[in-house]
């Protein structure tokens, strides 16, 4: 690399080097400095109930097997056969007693040991098995559902590192009874663009939505977003933002998933559903988060909630100029199963590799990583200033808090990424 | 699915490919909104999921072991099929073609679609089940060029000298989804 980090973000994070996105140089540090001691999502509880079920996830590029041991305890091992590497988990879901590594037959148990070497019986020395297990991801923990990994074993706890974003996240978790459930495998979907950028576009930037998506989203119903719109950042790299109803709007316009497709045309059983949900909200989140519509949320580094179309997305690295993102529907786990087929709706109309918003933001996600990856343009980096210094606190609602035009939510990111990547440069 | 595909005349025969073929020309020549107007009012169209599936052990052996429908997760499903739209949608999609805001689509993709393997599957008093295949080449302006490929299992309607599309449902043959988009009109 010939420049230091500290000359791709400039001190207040306004100006941000096309070589963020694009060298592959920052791309090796993103993965010591951000990946590797992070806390990093794996999935839902809801998708692993039973012993013995499991989901594959990734950390970074690395693939981790999910999984609930016979114990009922959850396990995240990394999906690589320690004979001679192969992946031994090759569904995307399940359950079974065994991983079997189709090369020699090595097999695992659910929970990562090493159960048998079929060639060992015609040797005599026998190896160890209790050293040749699956490597276990060093931590791991889950809140409300929600399970993370982390390959730093001195990682601070998960409810501390998601701080104040618990405020926000449980304004949506919480409103239902039994919680959330994700329904079925992720879709997956490869991009030629950068994984910072499907983060940045859902931490905060509701602004896009009037002139991206405008053959789509009127104008009238972007500006009551941007009327009733709060920008917040609890911690650089984690933000929401959402909507505050007026304390007498009707139940109608604050209740969630009315303003999807399946919410709008699902009939009275998802909106009677919806309706019931709201009546409660105040007794169960409190009388200020029942008010709240939230739209786009961001957890450092690399997950995204959009609570307005209920889906949980990861942008999972694969290079500097690739990008592996994952989506889920999420919807109420004690919802009937018909309401809840009709909620997926919300998601997928608009969001996923078929949705009619996200066709679009796929587009400029590939559109800028070609942008950046450019030559004679270094010295013109990007304009990350709008509304600088115009954040600040709130009376009620935790974090650093704004206008949603701020793009505080992205150079509080920058700002982040920037140290963290310095850390790792100081110490190679 | 069946293996036997229903008895058809030379000419039911031609006049389902003819409206297979009419078809793929109108959506190439981006004359989407006389494509709408083969729909049915109550269309659905789905498209589902597709994942990578665990063997089941008690199945081996079977045709179902490796079917394509375990592959699935489509409308009956709780997992989420990736398109459930009604007319709406289809609607929605078709008319932001023709906006010139559809930054997405503008300047617009250049399409061209090969329509085969039509099988007549079964006939009831009022329809007719199709499955069709389809190799869709799709090249947009400053981007890479792909060929989407998949079946398609639809229920049509006679109307007229021809037809209503009442449901399709579109399997996708992609492994991993590298392909820019997935909500185009198949
Ligand atoms: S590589 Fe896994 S058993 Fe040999
Ligand atoms: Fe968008």
């Amino acid at each position: 690399m010939k420049y230091t980090i500290d000359e791709l973000v400039n001190r207040d994070a306004s100006l941000i080097s096309r070589r963020c996105w694009t060298d592959p140089a920052v791309y090796k540090l993103e993965k010591r400095g951000i990946f590797g001691r992070a806390w990093l999502f794996l999935g839902h509880e809801s998708q692993i109930r039973r012993p013995g079920d499991f989901v594959q996830a990734y950390m970074c590029e690395t693939p981790i097997i999910l999984s609930r041991g016979e114990n009922g305890q959850l396990y995240a091992n990394i999906n690589s056969c320690s004979h001679r590497g192969l992946p031994v988990c090759r569904a995307d879901h399940g359950n079974t007693k065994r991983f079997i590594c189709p090369y020699h037959n090595w097999s695992y148990t659910v929970e990562g040991a090493l159960a048998t070497i079929p060639q060992e019986s015609a040797l005599r020395n026998k190896p160890d098995k209790r050293l040749l297990g699956l490597k276990p991801v060093p931590r791991i923990a889950s809140w409300r559902g929600l399970v993370f990994g982390s390959f730093d074993p001195d990682i601070m706890p998960l409810e501390d590192y998601l701080g104040d974003m618990r405020f926000y996240l449980d304004a949506f978790l919480d409103r239902f009874p039994q919680g959330i459930e994700f329904m079925g495998a992720p879709h997956r979907w490869v991009l030629d663009a950068n994984w910072k950028l499907p983060v940045e576009n859902q931490l905060g930037d509701v602004n896009h939505g009037a002139f991206l998506h405008s053959a789509i989203i009127p104008r009238e119903a972007q500006d009551l977003i941007e009327e009733l719109g709060y920008s917040v950042v609890t911690t650089p790299g984690h933000g929401a933002t959402f909507r505050l109803m007026p304390e007498d709007a009707p139940v109608d316009d604050v209740a969630w998933g009315m303003e999807g497709m399946g919410g709008m045309f699902g009939g009275a059983e998802v909106q009677d559903y919806l309706r019931e949900v709201q009546a409660r909200a105040a007794e169960r989140v409190g009388p200020l988060r029942a008010r709240m519509k939230g739209l786009t949320y961001g957890i450092y580094p690399n997950l995204s909630f959009l609570w307005s179309n209920a889906s949980f997305k990861v942008s999972h690295p694969r290079g500097p100029g690739r990008v592996e993102y994952w989506s889920w529907a999420v919807v109420p786990a004690d919802a009937p199963a018909a309401v809840k087929r009709l909620l997926r709706t919300n998601y997928s109309s608009f969001f996923g590799p078929g949705g009619m918003l996200e066709q679009e933001d796929s587009e400029v996600w590939v559109q800028q990583f070609r942008g950046s990856n450019i030559d004679f343009a270094d010295d013109r980096p990007y304009f990350y200033g709008l509304g600088l210094g115009e954040e600040g606190p709130h009376p009620e609602l935790p974090g650093q808090v704004s206008v949603t035009a701020n793009e505080f939510y992205a150079r509080h990111f920058f700002t982040r990424w920037r140290d963290e990547l310095q850390a790792v440069e100081r110490a190679s | 699915m069946t293996a036997a595909a229903v008895r058809t005349s030379p000419e039911q025969q031609r006049d389902l490919e003819a409206f297979y073929y009419m078809e793929a020309r109108l959506l190439d020549n981006r004359l989407y909104r006389q494509w709408l107007a083969l729909l049915s009012p109550d269309i659905q169209y789905l498209l589902p999921a597709r994942v990578n599936a665990q063997v089941d052990n008690r199945e081996r052996g079977t045709e179902q072991m490796i079917s394509v429908e375990r592959e699935l997760e489509g409308g009956d499903s709780m997992g989420c099929p990736i398109r459930e739209e009604s007319y709406i949608h289809l609607m929605v999609r078709v008319e932001r073609a023709f906006k010139i805001n559809s930054w997405s689509e503008n300047p617009p993709a250049r399409t061209r679609r090969i329509v085969g393997n039509v099988e007549l599957m079964s006939s009831g008093s009022e329809e007719y089940s199709v499955v069709s295949n389809f190799h869709l080449y799709y090249s947009r302006p400053g981007s890479a060029s792909f060929l989407y490929s998949g079946q398609r299992r639809d229920v049509l309607l006679p109307a007229g000298e021809g037809y209503q599309l009442r449901r399709r449902e579109v399997i996708m043959d992609y492994a991993d989804i590298a392909l820019p988009t997935l909500g185009l009109l198949f």
